[in-house]
């Protein structure tokens, strides 16, 4: 009997339990508040779209969208290099004229500026080669005013000093031809000549 | 005084004759008057050799040197000379003759005065010519002064050659 009561007592026990949890969980679904209309709608809507576009669907749409947008791009571009194509040459055209106008004027204004440099230093030049040659005169005039006045100073010099000059010529010529015995008559009529200033030198002298 | 009539031979030209001679006399006045005190019997010296100078200055004069009173007037007469007597300086390019300064000596003691000396210098620079200086002044009697004082004759004469050149 204790066996029999026992097993009784446990089943019984168990019964219990799960009548308790089902019971529990019953309550809890009860207490859980209704969901509204329009959220059911939207859960319906998602599983629904989730039903239509799932994996599959979508990689085919990305595809098809991959294809077409490579397509409008391909297209595009070959617009896009024309268009840049021609805008290069017009921008190139543009550029040639743009440019060549403004080298043109800028070559104009460097020719100018050239021309004008170049009649500077033509003036210049010229100038220069005035004074050059006026110094060169005024060198030339003075150079020939002190060369007449050195000249002048030489002979002026050789005058003065041209009766030593001579003197000493003679001397070194025919100094030993001149004899005193020659020259005695002269020296006598020269004293007597100068007879008188002697004499009175001598006298005051005394 | 006694030696004013005494005058100086031509062989005494300038003051070193003059001294030559003063001294020349003084020796043989010297010498004279030694021998007149010798003792007899002493030995003498030899008679002191006279010069020409001194020979022609007796002779010309009238002196008898073995008289003391001619002896003393020469020595005075020579002494006043070596003292008082004019001199001038002659100088001439080169060195003159005995001769020739005898008659330059004649002339001066006969046109300037009788006891005149002549001091004879050289003078290379003169070329010809002579110079005198005296006491006062200094004459240029040379061909170096002719120059100088004809130098625009000279000129003239160069310019004139120099002239002919050119043209």
């Amino acid at each position: 009997m204790t066996i029999w009561w026992l097993a009784v007592i446990l089943v019984s026990l168990i019964s219990a339990g799960i009548a308790f949890i089902w019971l529990i969980s019953k309550l809890n679904r009860l207490s859980a508040p209704a969901k509204t209309k329009t959220e059911q709608l939207l859960d319906a809507t998602n599983s629904d779209v989730e039903h239509i576009f799932n994996d599959e669907f979508r990689e085919e749409l990305r595809n098809r969208g991959r294809l077409h947008f490579e397509k409008i791009i391909g297209e595009n571009a070959m617009f896009l290099q024309q268009d840049l194509r021609l805008t290069t040459s017009q921008l190139n055209e543009y550029m040639k004229q743009e440019l060549g106008a403004k080298l043109r004027e800028e070559f104009s204004k460097y020719e100018e500026s050239i021309t004008d440099a170049k009649q500077m230093a033509i003036d210049s030049i010229e100038k220069t080669k005035e004074t050059i040659e006026e110094q060169r005169q005024q060198l030339a005039q003075q150079m020939s005013t002190e060369i007449e006045a050195e000249k002048q100073r030489l002979i002026d010099r050789f005058e003065q000093n041209m009766a030593d000059i001579i003197n000493h010529y003679l001397l070194a010529a025919i100094g030993k031809q001149i004899d005193l015995s020659d020259q005695l008559e002269y020296i006598i009529a020269e004293l007597d000549a100068n007879k008188v200033a002697i004499s009175e030198d001598i006298k005051h002298g005394a | 005084m006694a030696h004013e009539h005494l005058r100086l031979p031509l062989s005494v030209i300038s003051q070193g004759d003059a001294m030559r001679l003063r001294r020349e006399l003084a020796v043989l006045d010297e010498y004279i008057k030694q021998a007149e005190l010798r003792e007899p019997g002493t030995s003498i010296k030899a008679l002191p050799k006279t010069s020409t100078s001194l020979s022609e200055f007796t002779q010309d004069n009238h002196l008898n040197m073995l008289k003391e009173e001619d002896r003393a007037n020469a020595t005075e007469f020579l002494k006043s000379i070596s003292e008082h007597a004019p001199v001038i300086h002659i100088s001439f390019a080169s060195d003159p003759s005995a001769a020739f300064m005898r008659k330059l000596a004649a002339w001066f003691r006969e046109s300037i005065d009788p006891a005149i000396l002549v001091n004879v210098g050289l003078e290379p620079s003169i070329a010809a010519g002579f110079t005198i200086r005296t006491l006062n002044r200094y004459h240029d009697f040379s061909l170096r002064q002719q120059f100088v004082e004809h130098r625009e004759l000279l000129l003239n004469g160069i310019r004139g050659t120099a002239k002919q050149a050119k043209t």
